[in-house]
């Protein structure tokens, strides 16, 4: 039996997550991170949370800074960032379809 | 720059400053012109200020390398000076306990003394109890109180010093 793969995500937090999303589109730096998220889901990234988020991602390997443009330190997923935020949608699409089914089942 | 403009960026900066030296040194510069685009576009400099101080708040909470051994350390010293000043106190209050147990009656059933300090000390009034006759050569735990006259009764011994 096979060990079954540790979800990285599932502790770190929403905006980490919504952080990664963006950055699965390509590396951005803080500002364009913001705008990004606040365009594909709607939430408002405070600068404070978007730090927190980039720095718990770097910590775990998810993420890496790439050389600085001026000031901007612009950011971009590795591929076990990639790897593991692929787990976490594979496993939220789990929680969704099987939300989904009970609420028709249910007939709410 | 305008009165207000310069208001906001000390309002951001003083946030910024709450941060770990290290995430500064790393993140303020561009922390720093995050905000001032974000306000540009409109957003309130308090709310910015406020995300800054709440990060600040989680990355000094932020478990990092090292961080265990120092916590652990100022745990123990904690421990430490709260085991002495619990010691102290005791023992501040042993000696006054022991005091108001070996009042002599010789002068009265209630003592006239004042306890040691006030609040520390406190005299509990014990109803009076007659003396028990007891054997001669018996008579244990009888502790003489130091500066004042055992009272004697002729023809009886006593258990203890009453």
């Amino acid at each position: 039996m096979s060990t079954p793969e540790r979800d990285l995500l599932r502790r770190v937090g929403e905006a980490s997550v919504l952080v990664l999303v963006s950055l699965a589109g390509g590396p951005k730096h803080g500002y364009a991170l913001i705008q990004d998220v606040r365009q594909f889901a709607g939430v408002e990234l405070g600068p404070g949370t978007l730090y927190g988020a980039l720095d718990r991602l770097e910590r775990l390997g998810l993420i890496e800074p790439l050389p600085a443009d001026e000031r901007r330190h612009p950011y971009r997923i590795t591929a076990p960032g990639a790897a593991a935020l692929r787990l976490h949608l594979d496993s939220l699409e789990r929680v969704s379809t099987a939300g989904r089914l009970r609420l028709q089942l249910g007939g709410i | 720059m305008s009165v207000r403009q310069a208001g906001e960026g000390r309002l951001v900066g003083a946030a910024l400053r709450c941060y770990p030296a290290p995430w500064r040194r790393r993140h303020a510069a561009e922390a720093a012109e995050l905000a001032s685009l974000l306000i540009a576009d409109g957003v309130p400099a308090v709310s910015i200020a406020w995300s800054y101080l709440a990060g600040a708040a989680r990355a000094w909470l932020a478990p990092r390398p090292g961080r265990s051994l120092s916590t652990a350390a100022a745990a123990l010293l904690a421990a430490t000076c709260l085991l002495g000043f619990s010691a102290a106190l005791i023992a501040q209050t042993a000696p006054a306990r022991a005091a108001s147990r070996t009042q002599s009656p010789s002068s009265s059933i209630l003592p006239t003394t004042k306890p040691a300090s006030r609040g520390v000390a406190r005299y509990s009034p014990r109803p009076f109890t007659p003396c028990r006759p007891a054997v001669p050569g018996q008579v244990t735990g009888a502790i003489p109180a130091v500066g004042h006259r055992q009272p004697s009764i002729p023809g009886t011994t006593h258990a203890r010093s009453c």
